[in-house]
């Protein structure tokens, strides 16, 4: 018996200790592929993007040496030009668009990617977000209808006790020999009873709606403003699954969680010139704001002093062709010249503004998420230290076409959180000094260090 | 006369005047609270339009919709900047002669703050509250934003190429061209000078320092061949005597100097040694009041004096006498005995004089001499290049402009029509100078009279070198690009030389031309690096090169006779005078930084003006008085050499009776927020063959004449822990405390612990006791005990060691610069308003005739029971776990409660909208305006770019007091959890603590025994205590007592 259970342990730990190794590499795949790959390579791997769906590489490359896909990784033109026949053969399905060159990876490196290549590939995984999400995203919306039928149960049921309580009443009357009072409508709604339940009734909701609507002031809860780019999140972070910190990546460097430059989209832009559902519409407003010819394929030199003539030219060219191409047409139709026009005019719309003159220059979105003044809150102590999904505060952002605030960002909301939230206590070694709370835990008489015990609802971890 | 009350802090103190009471016991001056030259005429039915329009305007307000805010992102991301996080790149901060190696923090772009960059061996990570101002300069609203011509004091703008082309046509014509600047510490800039000069040969650089320097220069040069300033080791010298150098606030190199006096002066109770400093002065400099014994003498006697301690000296080593002239006979006896003592410690002593007359300096260098201290602590082996100039040179050059033999005079730096004696001779010469440009930024006296502006960079939009010290090389690299349509001053000097050295094709011409000056000049005489690019690199990225010391030695030169008939002659006059710098303004150069001039004077705490010192007599009966009877405040008009000016006066200790002193560097008449303030004393200054001296004769001080109403001084503001004769109730109550008539209870306060280093055993038993008693005293508490709580995590602490704090005032501006404290301006302070969350008290001790000095830097304590917390009514002051005090602005009513109850006195009320923060801006006009501009100082958005983001800017209506700088507590600890270990003692280091030269200043975790604060405390052992210990609020804050080294035996 004791030694069947010994046995089981060490089956157990053995399980345990396998798994740990290899969850260590697919770790090391993971962040690698985040930083290095998930631009242009889907997530769940499956899918076509900037560059070929990976799942299954390795039998693709099974035929060739290992040191082959080492070295395609490592720089692919290269192993093009050596006439590799994988190369080449990756080279006629794909181009012109190249892939990046990645030097600095180790061989290691490269086992720990196909690693957590072949595990997202292989396995069923939870949707970003998870279980977590799914909680946290769901709503108290679903317990109107039940405050409705109990409050009818309880108005019906006050109804009829007064009904019972006049009938007893009149019933004793009778026996007493008086007349029996049947007030009308009219009367009960007159009695003095009445008016001073429905005045203290009153000023109960109209007290409680006042400070609850003042305590609102200032919150965009469910803010969904329209912004100058039909930017979907669904799109890239949903179907894409491109990961949330790949373009907002100072989430976990900054306080600011920071709406990524132009730049970044041209990461993946620079191939994808148009979309799939908005077609030229909306990434030509991308190349207007940083000045890439998307016809030639490259960056424009002088954009600054680019005159808007010249701009609404290069853009009008490559929208007309494009239509032109995709229609299969043979020259450009009036539909086209009008959807030549629209598609200006939205440029022009997107990107001239008040305090920006011209075309050239920043996007400039329309603000969501604005925290009340004095606060301080920094994303890098959420994201990094807390390891907090991003959907707990945003909601899930990958199904959301346009970005609506989710969370009130009220006062009440976060130091709720902080009550509840317990600290990753043991696992970083910042924590060793609450030494007394280590102690607790270990005595038995603390189960657990919520952000609160470590001074989360004081003042000045907020306002300073 | 020896004063047993132990500390004070003024006449009115040590006079116990109800005045006093009344100044100490209300926080704030309310019988002034409308300024007095607009009456307040609110009635009735103004409170009720009020009252309607505020109801109306906030139902408005309530219902509007929310504004559409922006958010913005790059279009390129530059790689190395993450929003909300800063960068911090090594610079150098060179003013003329005054240089400190720094590191400039920026945020998106924008410098904000300055600290001091600890790799340079020079100022070794100290600051001066001038280097921590300096971020300001940059965003200063009186900027020349363009280039220019000039034509009664208004500035028409041009483009660079015209005026060019303007400049290199007057070149042209051939005519004497003369360059006058402050000294000059960079080697490329030197460099693009002797460009400019090699092909305009009738061109010559002339430099002068606006305090000179000009003697010692040629003092060394004849005594040592070499015309420089040697580095003097404060640290390794046993005995100082400084002959009116005033080395810690102003003198040569003050940052690191006093760094190294520091060390010479901090006390191991276990092993008890310190230097001995005597300072030889009239007026209290800021060396002075650190010095353990000041011996008095009048101006003219400076060099009297240094005779009679080179007589004392040369009797006991047996070497000639000189035969100078008699000092009076109190300092006489205390040379002699200071001389017996600098024999004793040969080798290991250090003479300094601040005298501009040369035979001074040449006998204060044989001092050294016959003291074995040459190449000891007076060190040849790495000269300080950091005061070059001589005015005799810029006197001869306003000859030659008188005469109309120069035809193109460009001004670079320097401030002539201002900083010269003769300024108003300057200015009629230099008009008959045809062409006469300026490189200066503002448009100042000079730059008001030039013909053409050609605005140079500010130092933080500019590319650079500084060699401040032999060896020691400082990169100067830009952190912003330029604000305005300026250019590098060495950049147009290289276009008008048409150098060939000069790549226009490049982005950044001059960028290129210091790099490859680099490159051929500083690279050859290093070793670590092989390839120049590499070289380059780790230098900017370090910000300074040490090249190996030169390992000079010198030896005096027998040649350089002893003159005792060339020093300066004691006058006979009954009233001498002396000018000096000061710490925060310099000679005029630093007037226009608000920061700076709302920093009180260390020693007389008055701020905005320079105000005429005059000595305190003893009646002889029970009270000091003002020199004439005069009082703080009052205006009187003196004369020097026939020049009269009103002066405002104020009483300062430690003046020796027979003299007054006045400020150099205010009375601005052009330039900025300065102009109006103070009066200018440069006029004053007498020139003695051809070098300007800085005491004068001849001096007549009238009778009271009027007041200043303004008169801002800020030593009896938050006063804490005195006492003074209560008229009404006829007995000596507490200041603080008398209205709550607790009279007598606690009247003897443990604000300052202070003892000589002889008595330091009877120090430690005292201190003994009253540790034991406020123990005792403390364990009487009502308050639960919190160990536990305070005991779990962190607990933040700070240490302040009062024997290495020189008053210097660092701290104070890198508090106001991290902390977005407001400028309140003049009438304000006058009003008790002044926003400081770090004051220094300065109190006096010790002899009253002439007394010693201790400097308190006081913060908010962070009190474990603190006093404000329990009468908050709404909760807004609170305590964290981890020891702080927390002050929420948004819960805030301005009960101001908290301020009336905090035993310290370090809560500031925001009475007006001193950031115009507020929506409404209803009271701008009563806030800090620099005179001429149409909207309030911190209205401007320049001005607002220096503004910390990460430090909410507090309105009006609020209390708000220092938070242990908890922005940076808060990052040190993010950045230590996320990358999962302890927190350090480096991870967070307050502002204060960073800018402290002397490292005074220690923060940490009280709760871990092997950080630095708990290291620190455990090594002053009893000395260390806490302001009012007795009181049981139990501060965060332990302050080590101040112990000097006064030499007793001076003064019997």
């Amino acid at each position: 018996m004791l030694l069947k259970r010994i046995s089981w342990l060490l089956t157990i730990l053995l399980a345990a200790s396998t798994a740990l190794s290899a969850q260590g590499t697919i770790e090391e795949g993971k962040a690698l592929f985040t930083s290095n790959c998930a631009a242009c390579h889907a997530k769940d791997m499956k899918s076509k993007l900037t560059g070929p769906a990976l799942a299954g590489l390795e039998e693709r490359w099974a035929e060739y040496p290992r040191e082959d896909l080492y070295a395609w990784i490592r720089g692919s033109q290269a192993l093009i030009s050596t006439g590799h026949p994988r190369a080449v053969e990756l080279w006629n399905e794909w181009k012109p668009t190249l892939m990046n060159n990645f030097p600095g990876l180790t061989d290691d490196q490269i086992e720990s990617l196909i690693l957590y290549i072949n595990d997202v590939a292989s396995g069923p995984k939870d949707p970003p977000g998870g279980p977590t999400a799914e909680v946290t995203a769901s709503k108290d919306s679903g317990n109107f209808w039940l405050f409705v039928g109990m409050a009818l149960v309880l108005g019906f049921l006050a109804f009829a006790l007064m009904r019972i309580v006049d009938n007893l009443g009149n019933i004793t009357r009778v026996q007493r020999g008086e007349e029996p009072v049947n007030k009308t409508l009219a009367q009960t709604m007159t009695s003095k009873g009445f008016i001073a339940f429905v005045v203290f009734a009153a000023t109960l909701i109209f007290g409680y709606k006042t400070v609850d609507n003042a305590t609102r002031m200032g919150r965009q809860q469910e803010y969904m403003p329209e912004q100058p780019i039909a930017f979907s999140h669904k799109l890239h972070a949903g179907t894409n699954k491109i990961d949330c910190q790949y373009c907002h990546d100072s989430a976990r460097r900054s306080k600011h969680s920071s709406i990524p430059g132009t730049n970044t989209c041209m990461n993946c832009h620079s191939a994808v010139k148009k979309g799939s559902t908005t077609g030229t519409s909306e990434i030509t407003k991308i190349y207007a704001s940083i000045g890439y010819d998307p016809i030639a394929g490259k960056y424009i030199e002088d954009y600054d002093s680019w005159s808007e003539k010249d701009i609404e030219e290069l853009y009008k060219r490559w929208i007309g062709q494009t239509y032109v191409e995709d229609k299969s047409l043979k020259s450009m139709d009036d539909a086209g010249r009008i959807e030549v026009e629209t598609q200006w005019d939205g440029i022009v719309k997107a990107l001239k503004d008040d305090s920006n003159g011209k075309i050239q220059g920043p996007i400039e979105w329309t603000r969501i998420h604005n925290l009340a003044d004095h606060v301080y809150f920094n994303h890098s102590q959420h994201v990094v230290v807390g390891k907090l999904e991003c959907q707990q505060c945003h909601g899930k952002v990958e199904e959301m076409e346009v970005v609506q605030q989710y969370s009130t960002l009220g006062m009440g909301w976060c130091i709720n959180c902080h009550r509840e939230t317990k600290v990753n206590f043991e696992d970083n070694a910042y924590y060793e000094q609450y030494e007394r709370y280590h102690q607790e835990i270990k005595d038995g008489t603390r189960s657990a260090v919520t952000v609160k015990d470590i001074g989360g609802l004081e003042c000045q971890k907020c306002h300073y | 006369m020896h004063q047993e009350k132990g500390i004070w802090v003024s006449t009115e103190e040590l006079n116990q005047e109800e005045s006093f009471l009344q100044s100490a016991e209300k926080e704030f001056v309310m019988e002034d609270l409308v300024d007095s030259d607009g009456a307040w005429t609110a009635n009735r039915r103004d409170f009720l339009k009020m009252l309607g329009f505020g109801l109306g305007a906030a139902t408005i307000a309530a219902s509007c919709e929310i504004p559409m805010k922006r958010a913005v992102p790059y279009v390129t991301k530059p790689e190395e900047i993450v929003p909300g996080v800063a960068n911090y790149y090594a610079s150098s901060f060179v003013n003329g002669g005054d240089y400190c190696a720094v590191l400039v923090k920026t945020r998106e772009g924008r410098p904000i703050k300055i600290e001091g960059n600890t790799l340079s061996k020079v100022t070794q990570g100290g600051t001066s509250a001038r280097a921590q101002a300096s971020v300001l300069d940059l965003y200063n609203t009186r900027r020349i934003q363009s280039p220019g011509s000039i034509s009664n004091g208004e500035l028409t703008e041009m483009d660079w190429n015209q005026l060019d082309e303007k400049v290199k046509g007057q070149l042209a014509l051939g005519g004497q061209v003369r360059i006058i600047t402050n000294t000059i510490l960079s080697p490329t800039a030197k460099k693009a000078l002797g460009e400019f000069t090699a092909k305009y040969p009738n061109a010559r650089v002339v430099s002068y320092d606006p305090v000179s320097s000009a003697a010692l220069l040629s003092a060394n040069e004849q005594c040592f061949g070499v015309k420089a300033i040697p580095s003097n080791k404060f640290d390794e010298a046993n005995v100082i005597v400084s002959f009116g150098a005033d080395f810690l606030g102003t003198w040569i190199s003050p940052v690191e100097y006093a760094r190294a006096y520091a060390k010479g002066r901090k006390v191991d109770p276990k092993n008890p040694r310190m230097s001995r400093h005597y300072q030889v002065e009239s007026h209290m400099s800021l060396t002075g009041s650190n010095a353990d014994n000041r011996i008095l003498v009048k101006p003219s006697e400076q060099g009297a004096a240094i005779c009679a301690l080179y007589n004392a000296v040369a009797a006991l080593k047996g070497a000639a006498s000189i035969s100078g002239p008699a000092v009076n006979d109190k300092a006489a006896a205390a040379l002699k005995k200071v001389a017996r003592e600098l024999v004793d410690n040969q080798g290991k002593s250090l003479v300094v004089s601040g005298s501009n007359n040369i035979m001074e300096q040449v006998i204060t260098n044989k001092l050294n001499d016959l003291l074995g201290n040459l190449n000891q602590t007076v060190d040849f082996g790495t000269l300080s290049y950091q005061r070059q100039g001589d005015e005799r040179d810029v006197m001869r050059v306003v000859e030659e402009m008188k005469q109309g033999q120069v035809g193109l005079a460009i001004i670079w730096g320097a401030n002539p029509a201002y900083e010269l004696p003769n300024a108003e001779a300057f200015v009629e010469a230099f008009s008959k100078v045809n062409t006469r440009i300026s490189f200066n930024g503002v448009m100042d006296e000079t730059t008001k009279v030039c013909t053409h502006a050609a605005p140079a960079n500010h130092f933080l939009e500019s590319w650079g070198d500084a060699e401040p010290k032999e060896g020691h090389l400082s990169l100067i690299q830009p952190t912003i690009s330029p604000l305005f349509n300026t250019r590098q001053a060495e950049l147009s000097l290289l276009l008008w030389a048409e150098s060939a050295n000069l790549n226009l094709e490049d982005e950044q011409p001059y960028y290129q031309y210091l790099k490859s000056n680099w490159a051929s000049d500083v690279f050859a005489k290093q070793t670590a690096y092989s390839t120049p690019t590499a070289f380059w690199d780790m230098s900017l990225h370090d910000g300074i090169v040490e090249l190996p010391a030169s390992g000079r030695t010198v030896s005096f030169n027998e040649g350089a006779s002893l003159n005792g008939s060339a020093v300066s002659k004691p006058g006979s006059s009954d009233v001498e005078i002396s000018m000096y710098e000061t710490v925060n303004l310099g000679n005029g150069s630093y007037a226009h930084n608000p920061w700076l001039q709302e920093m009180p004077d260390p020693i007389n705490r008055t701020v905005w003006g320079n105000h005429l010192n005059i000595p305190v007599e003893w009646d002889g009966v029970n009270k000091i008085n003002g020199w004439k009877d005069l009082n703080d405040g009052d205006n009187v008009e003196v004369t020097v050499n026939g020049k009269g000016v009103t002066c405002t006066v104020v009483k300062t200790f430690g003046q020796m009776p027979g003299t007054v002193s006045i400020a150099l560097g205010q009375g601005r008449i052009e330039g900025g927020c300065g102009v109006g303030y103070g009066v200018n004393a440069n006029p004053w200054l007498p020139v003695t063959g051809g070098l300007v001296q800085y005491g004068a004769g001849d001096v007549t001080v009238g009778e009271k004449v009027g007041e200043d109403k303004h008169f801002a001084c800020v030593q009896h503001h938050h006063t804490m822990g005195v006492t003074a004769m209560s008229t009404k109730e006829e007995a000596v109550v507490n200041a603080d405390e008398k209205v709550i008539g607790m009279d007598g209870s606690l009247t003897d306060r443990s604000v300052i612990f202070q003892a000589s280093l002889a008595s330091l055993p009877a120090l430690q038993e005292k201190m003994n006791e009253f540790h034991e008693e406020s123990d005792h005293l403390n364990q009487q508490t009502l308050y639960p005990d919190r160990t536990d709580y305070f005991g779990t995590g962190v607990k933040w602490g700070m240490f302040v060691d009062l024997s290495s704090c020189i008053g210097c005032g660092a701290c104070q501006v890198a508090c106001v610069s991290e902390n977005n404290v407001p400028v309140v301006g003049k009438n304000e302070v006058k009003r008790h308003h002044e926003m400081t969350w770090l004051r220094i008290d300065r109190y006096f001790y010790g002899d009253l005739e002439n007394p010693n000095v201790v400097y308190q830097p006081m913060m908010c304590q962070h009190c474990d029971n603190a006093p404000c917390e329990n009468v908050c009514p709404v909760n807004a002051t609170n305590h964290s776990m981890e020891g702080i005090n927390q002050m929420a602005y948004n819960r805030c009513i301005g009960t101001r409660y908290c301020a009336n109850n905090c035993p310290f006195k370090v809560r500031r009320f925001n009475w007006l909208d001193y950031t115009t923060a507020d929506t409404w801006p209803a009271n701008e006009e009563q806030v800090f305006w620099v005179e001429g501009e149409d909207k309030p100082y911190y209205a401007d958005n320049l001005v607002r770019m220096v503004l910390n983001p990460d430090v909410t800017v507090r309105s009006r209506g609020v209390i708000e007091k220092c938070s242990f700088c908890v922005q940076r507590i808060q990052e040190g600890k993010l950045t230590a959890k996320s990358e999962e270990r302890a927190i350090g003692d480096n991870d967070i280091r307050t502002a204060c603590q960073t800018a402290c030269p002397t490292g005074a200043i220690v923060f940490g975790n009280m709760n871990n025994a092997d950080s630095e604060v708990n290291q620190k405390i455990e090594g002053a052992g009893v000395l260390a205590y806490q302001a009012l210990e007795e009181i049981n609020v139990r501060p965060g804050v332990r302050y080590a007592a101040k112990i000097n080294n006064r030499n007793e035996e001076l003064n019997s």
